[in-house]
């Protein structure tokens, strides 16, 4: 079956797409169809590769605006996918273009170091003892060491799209969580702090990173861990976490959110200055100030599993 | 068709309007609903940043309740279904952990089994499209509506696994059958960013405005979700995001379940349209 790869160009200043045409053989890959444009067409068409088995990481491109490994990924199954004979393709989003499908790893080697990412041994370790861990220990780290950095997390992250400034790319919060986990390490703040500055509450919870990690990584998961673990390491609040902490207190309370009071326990004072906002929400029905929330009839239940669970920490 | 309807704490509260629209609508459509007595707030994809183990007990709570009315579940929240659905795939896929949550269920006399599926009303509908035949009274004929589906009804896929994340179409599917035309916009799988409004609210405003602008030049007359914290987002928030993404469009922004009402002849008014804030004079039935 003869199908149209339209391809995104990229040399200096000068971007286009360019269309080819090609034959779809059994079992060819988005990265054999790269090949064979290179090798038979265009041998000016740029891209990364190298391990062609999923493991080094260096060939995720997007495929009609979402990122996949192009040496695992089928063609006949993105022609299903889309019920289209005609795919587009396209570098990583949230990544300077170098050429083509070709993108610059080294400001995001960089924004990697922020969270010290390397083991710092607790002291009871030593050279000649090395750094002993149980089985399960070694398991809550264990899957975020599967990552091959292949940058397909971030290519679609809906906040690093409106503003990686002050957001860490998802697989760097993921890396900053291996080492918070890790019982052999001996300051999880010392990576928990750079991740909180860099955006650990910021996140918006869209799961794009774990929909599209191709080795089941989830770093909206991994955030969720280290928020959790900002906590336990008492590290001072923020608008994040007075926000999480309203939700949990509600339950406790009434069982169920107190939307009237949600904003000032969020933001205190500040919410005050969202008078126009509230104003519009009064006069439509939305909001009721005056509205006194009652706990649900079952709150002693309800308190009596979250002191259970407290007491039973995962 | 019976379910145990999971409301959650905005259609209780905020969208009380949504709550409203998926009571008659249920109704007109022969789907019987019974709220399950005394649930709690999901946590809304918050809590468990404050305690994982809590966030999955309290919601294993909720999932006992409706086993012990012997229903599955039915939300018409996207974030309500994500929780309740990832507490029990943690729950049914752990049995370790499961009995360890049983322990703790146990302080207040309940029991978590995993008998009880968790469905969304996006899908029932999807599933059982002959729930709407001959109950179109009023085909909505010529409307071209923007189908946005929010993150938490496909994604995490490996939780959400109703239908392909990447390329949904049960949305469209019931767009379509309500006679209505959906527009494909580029912004319909992306985030509306409720949930961190406190934490990255330039952001959030930007990614409202952009949405609401994306679907009109497409060339929607409204947008609809069967989400409704995006609704909120889209709606409430829409004269900020219009600042913020420096666009004009103005858009009606209803959840599923008042559009399919005005499709089976509803008014306006009775689905609770006139709560909302942005352009609803441009709803006309
Ligand atoms: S969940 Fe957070 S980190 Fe993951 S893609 Fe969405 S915004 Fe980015
Ligand atoms: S977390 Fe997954 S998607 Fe992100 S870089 Fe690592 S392997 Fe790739
Ligand atoms: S070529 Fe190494 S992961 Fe694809």
């Amino acid at each position: 079956m003869a199908i149209t790869l339209k391809i995104q160009r990229f040399l200096g200043e000068k971007k286009w797409e360019q269309e080819y045409r090609l034959e779809v053989e059994t079992g060819m890959t988005v990265l054999g169809a790269l090949i064979k444009i290179k090798e038979t067409m265009d041998p000016t068409l740029t891209f990364t590769a190298s391990c062609r088995s999923s493991i080094c990481g260096a060939c995720a491109v997007k495929v009609n605006d979402n990122a996949v490994l192009a040496c695992e990924t089928l063609l006949a199954d993105l022609l299903k996918r889309y019920a289209s004979d005609t795919l587009t393709i396209a570098p990583l989003g949230n990544f300077t273009v170098l050429r083509d499908l070709m993108v610059d790893w080294q400001p995001k080697y960089d924004r990697l170091k922020k969270i010290k990412p390397a083991l710092q041994p607790k002291t009871e370790f030593s050279a000649s003892e090395g750094c002993r861990q149980s089985k399960d220990e070694f398991k809550k780290y264990s899957k975020n060491s599967e990552c091959i950095l292949c940058g397909s997390c971030v290519s679609e992250c809906n906040k690093s799209n409106l503003n990686s400034k002050d957001f860490l790319d998802p697989f760097i919060f993921s890396k900053a969580a291996k080492f918070v986990a890790d019982s052999r390490d001996k300051d999880a703040v010392a990576h928990l702090e750079p991740a909180v500055k860099d955006g650990l509450w910021k996140c918006l919870n869209c799961q794009e990173c774990a929909a599209k990690c191709p080795k089941g990584l989830s770093p909206a998961e991994d955030i969720e861990k280290m928020r959790i673990a900002t906590f336990e390491k008492k590290m001072s609040s923020n608008e994040g976490s007075d926000h999480a902490m309203a939700f949990y207190d509600d339950v406790k309370e009434l069982g169920r959110l107190d939307e009237a009071k949600l904003a000032l326990k969020t933001e205190g004072l500040k919410s005050a200055l969202r008078v126009p906002v509230a104003y519009r929400l009064m006069r439509s029905g939305k909001l009721n100030p005056l509205e006194q929330a009652k706990p649900i009839g079952d709150i002693e239940k309800v308190r009596a599993i979250m002191k259970a669970a407290k007491e039973k920490k995962l | 068709m019976r379910y145990a309807l999971f409301p959650g704490c905005v259609l209780r509260g905020a969208a009380s309007e949504a709550f409203l629209a998926t009571v008659k609508v249920t109704e007109a459509l022969g789907i019987d609903l019974v709220e399950i007595p005394e649930w709690t707030c999901c946590g809304a994809s918050h809590m468990q940043d404050v305690d994982e183990l809590t966030s999955l007990a309290i919601n294993a709570r909720n999932l006992a309740i409706a086993e012990s009315m012997g229903l599955p579940v039915m939300t018409v929240c996207n974030t309500c279904t994500l929780q309740l659905r990832r507490a029990k795939a943690a729950l049914d896929s752990d049995p370790e952990l499961k009995a360890k949550v049983n322990e703790i269920l146990a302080a207040g006399g309940y029991e978590y089994k995993g008998t009880s599926e968790v469905t969304h009303l996006l899908w029932v509908l999807a599933s059982n499209p002959g729930l709407l035949d001959g109950k179109v009274a009023q085909p909505l004929n010529g409307l071209k509506v923007a189908g946005y589906y929010g993150c938490h009804l496909l994604r995490p896929p490996t939780v959400m696994n109703y239908e392909d994340a990447l390329n949904p179409r049960s949305l469209e599917k019931i767009i379509g059958l309500l006679g209505a035309q959906a527009v494909d916009f580029d912004y319909k799988l992306k985030c509306c960013g409720f949930h961190a409004f406190w934490t990255a609210e330039k952001d959030v405003m930007q990614v409202t405005g952009k949405t609401v602008d994306n679907a009109a030049k497409a060339g929607a007359d409204l947008l609809v979700t069967p989400c409704p914290l995006c609704q909120m987002q889209l709606d409430m928030y829409q004269p900020e995001g219009r600042e913020a993404a420096n666009s004009k469009a103005e858009l009606p922004i209803l959840h599923l379940p008042q559009l399919i009402g005005l499709a089976l002849g509803m008014k306006k008014e009775e689905l609770g349209i006139q709560r909302h804030i942005s352009a609803v004079d441009k709803i006309r039935f």
